[in-house]
């Protein structure tokens, strides 16, 4: 009887060690690294030895045209991510190729490069153009053809329309609202706003958000004229809405239309603070001199946040990128990278649809990026908390950060005053 | 009042731009769709040589000139007179034209885009200033009154030329028909150079004070010009100088007018639309002639 306890536990110990063993062993397959300098938390599940050894992925973006200031930051953002996933062997040995294509800031040339991706088998995935026009042109291809797509920016209706469509962006109709801090303590009362038909987002921030926001406040719209992409000369649309006399000014234009539109204001003698938005960013202002200083705008990112994340990724891309600071359409390519990265891995496979499953797994996390932290997807739509800049010439200062993520509550990091962040 | 003086500005450039594309139009038949190119080259050689030194109004204005001219003179000896000389035709050699206009142009673009990634540039490190002059209530800047002046000056001593001088009759000549100017003794190479040299410099000149005016232009901004141009030229008469002034007005006025009392939406509709009803009751535009005689 001695001999038969003594066996049976015997085996019982053996049997421990075995379990234990497997359990260590699972342990290690599925734990990667933890992912990227502020890529978040490894995916859960994903066997990543069965990826193929290069995992090709296309970026749509314009390098060329109106738009190319935006689209050149976002493949900054994207090759830092890949380079981190790749040197991480975030995804095992397998490594991720980034092509670009340049979509020349038109949607038929949109268009034409996504369908020639989509028709190439051995592209996983796509990251899809900045712009809304041309985004709008590749969704459906997209969608049809079975390959996942994320965009950052293209912020407009249209685009995120099925479960192959993600936007690591939110609209700017989400975040905009974090300016009412800074009117209400500017204590406007009246707003004349030019804003352009060029882009649905500004169309939407011109012709409803600003003057919902307005209505909200109590505020006067005393004048709105939407101008087209074409215009060059805003001296008489200014002219207008001057004569209305508002407390402020709101100015949505794209890239060059900014400088220009800026520097005519102040010569009409308008002197105050100017309600802009981030197609002024990039340096876009920088032609506009002092007549540039003063534009306020909410963005999703601005590399002086404080964010722990946010700012490993600065440190990272700075040391990239010859001590650059990054622009809001890098880091928001960043994070579209990671999250791609995560998705494959937790897909297991560099199958479009399986990568299209693993999307909508990972996308139910929430996670700290390059955008901010604790960041959330909703209906395939990153939610950030955003923050406020003012262009004071020469560079952006970071005027104040919202609380979270979908509130309208405000936590300033100062008092109004430009701050460089700990 | 106000918005006077600014459709007087802007129809000023359309003026200076227009002028140059209208000079060669009409004399010696060539429709340069590398004028839009050739403006913005302009101006982006004088920002790219404001980096390395600030460099006084005259200098910018200048530069322009000069590298307008030189550019148009390089794209008709290496690409127009190398069409003229193959093609079958004159009507065929005019098509072959305008398409090899459309292609040069994106030599110039893709060079600035390249340089520039499609970002404005501006003149902001010129020494410079733009001021405003105030009269009441009403402004207008140094740049704006500038090109006002230049535009009625120029416009008026090239109609003069064209009419009074022997090499701008020669130049009508050949407008009406070459072989036979050249028959008369007429240089038709010679002229032909002269009329692009002097379209391109036009072109660069507008460049140059658009520039200054609108603080900053991007590469692209010159094809949104030709289009206007084009337009002016058609609204009022190929080879009328006059004509082209007359466009020009017409366009920025009603432009002007569009975007300050409706949604700015409808500018460009109106604005062509106007266009398509002068020439259903005038087919040759509003100075236009109907006779052979194009000058």
């Amino acid at each position: 009887m001695h001999d038969e306890v003594f066996r049976g536990r015997r085996r019982f110990a053996v049997r421990s060690m075995v379990a234990a063993g497997a359990l260590i062993a699972l342990a290690a397959c599925s734990s990667g690294s933890s992912g990227g300098s502020s890529g978040g938390g490894a995916a859960t599940g994903g066997d990543t030895s069965n990826l193929p050894a290069t995992i090709k992925v296309v970026s749509t973006n314009p390098t060329t045209g109106v738009v190319a200031f935006a689209g050149n930051a976002a493949n900054k953002g994207y090759d830092l991510a890949v380079k981190e996933i790749n040197e991480q062997k975030f995804l095992g040995n397998s490594t991720i190729q980034l092509e670009k294509s340049d979509t020349k800031s038109t949607a038929a040339t949109a268009a034409q490069v996504a369908t020639t991706a989509i028709g190439d088998k051995s592209v996983a995935a796509l990251f899809g153009s900045v712009s809304s026009n041309e985004a709008v042109a590749q969704s459906p291809l997209a969608q049809k053809g079975g390959v996942p797509i994320i965009y950052t920016q293209a912020g407009s209706d249209g685009v995120v329309i099925g479960d192959y469509t993600y936007r690591a962006t939110p609209l700017m109709r989400e975040y905009y609202p974090i300016i009412k801090k800074f009117i209400q303590e500017k204590g406007y009362k009246s707003i004349g706003i030019i804003y352009t038909q060029a882009t649905p987002t500004l169309q939407n921030i011109g012709g409803q958000t600003l003057p919902a926001i307005a209505k909200e406040l109590g505020m006067t719209v005393t004048g709105s004229i939407g101008v087209q992409g074409t215009t060059q000369d805003y001296a008489a649309p200014i002219s207008q809405i001057l004569g209305g006399k508002p407390d402020v000014v709101s100015i949505l234009l794209v890239g060059a239309q900014n400088p220009t539109a800026m520097k005519q204001l102040r010569q009409a003698g308008y002197t105050g603070e100017v309600l802009g938005n981030s197609g002024a960013s990039a340096g876009n202002l920088k032609p506009a001199g002092a007549d540039g200083a003063g534009m306020v705008w909410p963005v999703d990112f601005n590399y002086q946040q404080t964010a722990a994340s946010s700012k490993k990724f600065v440190a990272a891309y700075k040391a990239a990128n010859g001590a650059e600071d990054p622009l809001n359409y890098a880091a928001e390519a960043y994070d579209a990278a990671w999250f791609l990265a995560k998705s494959i891995k937790q897909a297991g496979s560099a199958d479009r649809a399986k990568i299209k499953d693993g999307m909508a797994v990972v996308a139910k996390e929430k996670f700290d990026g390059a955008l901010g932290s604790g960041l959330i997807w909703v209906d395939r739509d990153l939610q950030v908390p955003g923050v406020v800049v003012r262009w004071n010439g020469e560079k952006e200062d970071l005027l104040y950060e919202a609380a979270g993520v979908s509130t309208s509550t405000v936590s300033p990091t100062s008092s109004g005053s430009s701050t460089t962040g700990p | 009042m106000q918005e006077l003086i600014g459709a007087l500005s802007l129809a000023s450039i359309y003026v200076l731009f227009a002028l140059g594309m209208s000079l060669t139009w009409g004399t010696i038949d060539i429709l340069n769709f590398a004028h839009g190119s050739i403006f913005m080259f302009s101006s982006f050689t004088a920002y790219l040589l404001l980096q390395r030194a600030p460099l006084p109004f005259l200098v910018m204005v200048l530069i322009g000139i000069v590298v307008g001219a030189l550019l148009s003179l390089l794209i008709q000896v290496l690409a127009f007179e190398q069409i003229l000389k193959r093609a079958k035709d004159k009507r065929s050699a005019e098509m072959q034209i305008l398409i090899g206009g459309i292609g040069i142009a994106i030599v110039p673009l893709s060079i600035a885009q390249y340089y520039t990634k499609s970002t404005p540039f501006g003149f902001e490190g010129s020494p410079f200033e733009v001021t405003k002059l105030t009269f009441g209530n009403y402004w207008i800047t140094n740049v704006q009154l500038m090109t006002i002046v230049l535009a009625a000056v120029l416009g008026v001593a090239t109609s003069l030329w064209l009419r009074r001088s022997r090499q701008g009759l020669a130049l009508r000549a050949i407008g009406v028909d070459s072989e036979v100017a050249s028959i008369m003794g007429v240089d038709r190479r010679r002229l032909a150079l002269g009329a692009m040299a002097v379209s391109g410099a036009l072109a660069g000149l507008a460049g140059i004070l658009l520039t200054y005016s609108l603080g900053a232009i991007t590469p692209e901004s010159g094809d949104t010009l030709l289009v206007k141009a084009f337009a002016a030229i058609i609204l009022g008469g190929v080879g009328s100088t006059a004509g082209v002034y007359a466009g020009s007005f017409l366009l920025a006025a009603a432009e002007t007018v569009v975007l300050t009392q409706t949604n700015g939406l409808w500018v460009d509709a109106v604005s062509f639309g106007l266009i398509f009803l002068v020439l259903l009751v005038r087919p040759s535009g509003l100075f236009g002639r109907k006779e052979v005689r194009r000058t």
